[in-house]
């Protein structure tokens, strides 16, 4: 489990009254913030995989927020977006929750809306981490094993016997429980449905 | 009478006679040749007699005339005009020319000669053809104009028309159309118009000019159609005698014309509507920002204030945030209201070099201090007459601008060259801002005076529309200077105090 005390709120916005206000609610909250001005010094500072989310103005002089959210998804930087709007256009939100965004709020916001939103948003970044770290940990599992074991993987997620496996690779009965024992020891899957959810997260599926 | 005709020769009757003539012998050789006969064929005299007349005729001639020649000599009889196919003459240039050609032998003792009429037929022919072009272009083009012809004489009082006249009035053909008749189908409101335009032709002091636009209730069918009159008055001995013109239907170029019209005027709807829009959504944009500002301060503060300890930093932080953003605010709406009203303004003797120090002062406490100012002020300027706030304003917009431009263009504390001195010109101080940004296209230099144009995307675009409102207001002009290639430049004047 991650402590919300990790994480950090960044909040991009070019009006410095908002930065300023924004910033003291959050820190209110005994959350970590960090503000930028424009999207392009928000960018040059942001890590891959950092624990929080980022809280962004649409409408900003250079690159726009929704500009911002797709330079984010195309480097692979899996952060939450909430973004901030001074009138809440609906096809501008739609467009902006499709892309990943976790919420869509209009200007002036309530300090309970915006810390809502912003708890969520932390929430989703850890699940997103999780899922990030899981996947990263089954790929690296699944690296170890040879093309063979692969296949008897394959078959054994999806919950042929031993006896069927060794027939459709034509080799022994003995040798598939060779195999399926090294894919364990290997994997660290403690049973087969261990297994099969290793092989989902690694991004192999059927 | 009679006798004194006989004396006449066959030579003097020759030379006189209007149609080139020949005279042949029986060799083929030119004896003589008439006058006409020397210009048609444009010989001299001397030249053309003794030629063989084969010389008179095309080369691809030559073989059928030496048959023709031998069967001639064994019959030779008259051949008059017409009867042949169409010849052609050798002219001495080369050219040919198309003949008819009338042969009459004449028998003497000694031999046969011939005489030789040619009558060329390509003037006639091309006259006639001309004509008749002529016509018929005219008729195609009447009827591809539409156009009615119309001749009134008023000496006899009648009024000729052809055939599209009497169809846009809807007389038959035949019908002779009495003045009367003719004022009957025009639309009574048109009538005065029209009537004004003939008394302007009748004028003797003018050109003569007819020009009229009515409506024509047509006799026959009862439909009205839109009638373009134009003509031309002929005076007599200082009286408008007939008018002649051309009348056409312009009904549909009418209706064309009262389409675009009301499409104008809902264009223009349209576009009022727009501004409107346009106003609004930035007056909302300019006030909902620090409204937001002061939204969130204040719940910052009433958090302080819940909390078991205060941290009177926050507090005094989010309080001083709260009163800031309500001044923005405040005087955002000012500003618009200043440009929307353009109210009384209190003008002051003041010196220009302090008013622009003070702008600068502005503009570093509004955040846009992030240059590097170099000042070329005039200690001897004379003192300048305005509104001392409202000139700061139109400063501290050029440089909020220049900051912004050389901004986005990430070039971080450029210099921004001021320059005060007096305009000889107009005999007032001029204040220019240069900086050191990307400068302008023409197309958006062209537009930044115009209200909402804005190249930010959260500008409000009124910057320079206001501050250009805001010189004019005191006396003086904003303008950008058109070199915009080593960034942009703006100049403004401002009086001096009498």
């Amino acid at each position: 489990m991650m402590n919300i005390s990790d994480a950090i709120v960044f909040i991009v916005d070019d009006e410095a009254a908002i930065r300023d206000s924004l910033t003291l609610m959050i820190a209110q909250e005994n959350i970590a913030v960090k503000a930028y001005g424009s999207a392009e010094s928000f960018l040059a500072a942001c890590q891959a995989e950092r624990f929080g989310c980022a809280v962004i103005d649409i409408r900003m002089p250079g690159m726009d927020g929704m500009q911002l959210q797709d330079a984010l998804s195309k480097r692979n930087i899996l952060m939450p977006v909430i973004f901030l709007t001074g009138h809440g256009d609906i096809p501008m939100s739609v467009k902006a929750m499709k892309a990943g965004a976790v919420d869509f709020l209009t200007k002036p916001v309530t300090r309970e809306r915006l810390l809502n939103s912003v708890r969520a948003a932390i929430q989703e970044s850890e699940k997103i981490l999780q899922q990030s770290a899981n996947h990263k940990d089954a790929q690296s599992r699944l690296a170890e094993l040879t093309d063979r074991e692969q296949d008897v993987m394959m078959l054994a997620i999806q919950g042929y016997p031993n006896k069927e496996i060794a027939r459709h690779l034509g080799i022994s009965h003995r040798t598939v429980e060779i195999h399926k024992s090294k894919i364990m020891f290997k994997t660290g899957a403690t049973n087969l449905l261990d297994l099969a959810r290793i092989a989902h997260e690694s991004g192999l599926n059927n | 009478m009679t006798q004194s005709l006989k004396d006449l020769s066959f030579q003097a009757l020759f030379d006189v006679a209007a149609d080139a003539m020949l005279l042949i012998d029986a060799t083929g050789h030119v004896v003589l040749a008439n006058v006409a006969a020397q210009e048609l064929l444009e010989y001299p005299e001397a030249d053309i007699c003794g030629l063989d007349v084969s010389a008179l005729m095309p080369l691809r001639y030559r073989d059928h005339h030496m048959d023709f020649m031998a069967a001639y000599s064994r019959k030779p009889e008259q051949r008059a005009m017409g009867s042949g196919k169409v010849l052609f003459a050798l002219r001495r240039d080369g050219q040919e020319i198309s003949v008819d050609i009338a042969l009459s032998p004449i028998h003497t003792k000694e031999q046969l000669f011939t005489l030789v009429t040619l009558y060329p037929t390509d003037r006639r022919r091309a006259a006639e053809e001309a004509l008749r072009v002529s016509e018929e272009r005219l008729r195609l083009a009447k009827q591809a104009a539409g156009l009615g012809v119309f001749d009134f004489d008023a000496n006899h009082n009648v009024l000729h028309w052809d055939e599209k006249m009497r169809e846009l009035w809807g007389a038959e053909t035949n019908e002779s159309v009495s003045y009367k008749r003719f004022l009957t189908a025009i639309h009574p409101d048109d009538r005065a118009a029209r009537l004004a335009a003939l008394d302007r032709a009748i004028d003797i002091a003018g050109n003569g000019e007819f020009n009229a636009e009515y409506r024509v209730t047509n006799l026959h069918d009862g439909s009205e159609r839109w009638v373009s009159a134009i003509g031309q008055m002929h005076f007599e001995d200082g009286h408008a005698t007939r008018l002649v013109g051309v009348a056409r239907d312009i009904t549909e170029h009418k209706s064309f014309e009262k389409k675009m019209q009301d499409h104008r005027a809902e264009t223009e709807t349209l576009f009022t509507q727009q501004v409107a829009a346009q106003t609004v959504s930035a007056i909302a944009h300019e006030l909902n920002q620090p409204l937001a500002a002061i939204s969130a301060y204040s719940e910052v503060a009433l958090h302080v204030l819940e909390s078991d300890t205060i941290y009177p930093d926050n507090l005094k932080r989010a309080l001083k945030g709260c009163v800031e953003q309500s001044q923005r605010a405040g005087q955002s709406l000012h500003e618009l209201l200043a440009f929307l009203q353009k109210g009384d303004l209190v003008k002051t003797r003041l010196n220009i070099n302090e008013v622009v120090k003070e702008a600068l002062g502005i503009a570093k406490n509004n955040g846009y201090g992030a240059f590097n100012p170099k000042l070329h002020l005039d200690p001897n300027i004379p003192l300048v007459i305005g509104n001392r706030i409202q000139i700061q304003k139109v400063l501290v917009n050029l440089l909020r601008n220049a900051v912004e431009a050389m901004r986005g263009a990430k070039m971080p504390s450029s210099p921004i060259s001021i320059t005060v001195r007096t305009n000889p010109e107009v005999n007032m101080a001029h204040v220019t801002v240069q900086d050191n940004g990307p400068g302008l296209d023409r197309e958006i230099a062209g537009r930044v005076f115009e209200p909402f144009f804005t190249t930010k995307p959260t500008g409000i675009g009124m910057g320079l529309a206001i501050s250009r409102a805001l010189t004019e207001a005191n006396g003086g002009q904003l303008w950008l200077d058109p070199d915009t290639s080593n960034g942009a430049t703006f100049h403004f004047t401002i009086p001096f105090a009498p």
